[in-house]
């Protein structure tokens, strides 16, 4: 890895079972510092990263994966970090990836790289909603912002320190996923795709309830058209 | 002089009732002056409109309203249609000050931590999170 000080920031919402193994993982594979943020959680989601050897920022009350990001964000910025690594806390995420993920923003060819599954996964719970989901979000965001991006629900992402500054004034609340991406792509930030392969999540619930994945194509669809109609500063 | 619908005197009295419950709502500090502009302005619109039949018939006769008590049915739930949007915007925006709040609560607490100043004894009784 190049001199690029990096932050691997984990958003943790309820997840006991299993944020140490994640954990211990990243303690294998990497000595980039780690910051748990702990979104408000009810269990002991933060007990157990005190137990590691990672910084732990706690939401007292749930606020939603991208104002977690939001945290880890500004915790990078305050600290002189280069480059903030965004990784679920699920187990989802190999960390294996993450210098493959961080070289195109350390190196400066990208502001922002991407986490891009390429192999598809078995016995995922709703794989045709869910591909269906990729196809649509990837079409808005070629149409928005003119280039192909395969995987805009990937949450596995290294951001560099400017586009971290932008995000501290204007970012989705709780799915950082296309309006994101379109946001940054049309305020000039480069954007690149790297090829990751990602795993079932450990433990604990999927984040896609019922409710939620009715809700998100809603929200993000929205979202990103306002992205577009918004001039950017 | 035309005469008053029976619909038309309920509506008004009722109108009127809630106009005055509304700034009993203000007198002890339940509701503050803030919101209470828009419900007092729509209660008054209501009764006045209830109370004054030519009014009340102009309008109609100009929205192209055949009943007078459905333009007093209209005009309410075009009120509720805008002080729920009113109240969805005001809660848009106590939720963004929340999570500024939250975030900021999170850092002085790290800061905190770090000094070593907390986790120690809960002295003031704040306990944790």
């Amino acid at each position: 890895m190049s001199k690029a000080s990096v932050l691997v920031v984990v958003p943790a919402f309820n997840e006991e079972e299993s944020l140490a193994a994640t954990l211990d993982e990243l303690a294998r594979t990497t000595r980039a510092d780690v910051l748990v943020v702990d979104d408000g959680s009810r269990d002991h989601t933060s007990g157990i990263a005190r137990q590691h050897d990672v910084h732990v920022l706690r939401h007292a009350v749930n606020l939603g994966v991208g104002a977690a990001l939001q945290t880890g964000f500004r915790y990078a910025l305050e600290r002189g970090y280069d480059i903030a690594v965004q990784l679920d806390a699920d187990g989802q995420h190999d960390p294996a990836y993450l210098e493959s993920l961080v070289e195109p923003v350390a190196s400066g060819a990208a502001d922002v790289a991407i986490g891009s599954r390429y192999v598809a996964r078995t016995g995922y719970r709703a794989p045709r909603a869910r591909r269906l989901g990729m196809v649509v979000f990837s079409t808005i965001v070629r149409l928005g912002i003119g280039r192909r991006i395969a995987d805009t629900t990937s949450g596995f992402r290294a951001y560099g320190r400017a586009v971290m500054e932008v995000c501290q004034h204007d970012f989705p609340q709780d799915f950082p996923d296309a309006p994101l991406l379109i946001t940054l792509a049309r305020m000039g930030f480069r954007t690149c795709e790297v090829p990751v392969e990602m795993r079932e999540r450990g433990a604990g619930r999927s984040f896609y309830t019922l409710g939620k994945s009715l809700y998100y194509p809603y929200k993000n669809v929205l979202a990103s058209l306002m992205a577009l109609l918004r001039r950017s500063a | 002089m035309e005469f008053l619908s029976r619909t038309q005197i309920i509506l008004a009295l009722g109108a009127v009732g809630l106009a005055l419950f509304v700034l009993e709502l203000v007198r002890s500090r339940r509701l503050s002056e803030e919101y209470s502009l828009l419900w007092v302005v729509a209660s008054t619109a209501v009764a006045v409109l209830g109370f004054t039949t030519p009014l009340l018939r102009g309008i109609t006769r100009a929205l192209g309203i055949l009943y007078e008590t459905s333009t007093v049915f209209a005009l309410g739930l075009a009120f509720t249609t805008v002080m729920l949007l009113f109240n969805s915007v005001k809660l848009s925006r106590l939720s963004h000050e929340n999570r500024q709040l939250t975030r900021e609560l999170a850092f002085l607490r790290l800061a905190l931590e770090e000094q070593g100043a907390v986790t120690q004894t809960p002295s003031d009784g704040g306990g944790g999170a």
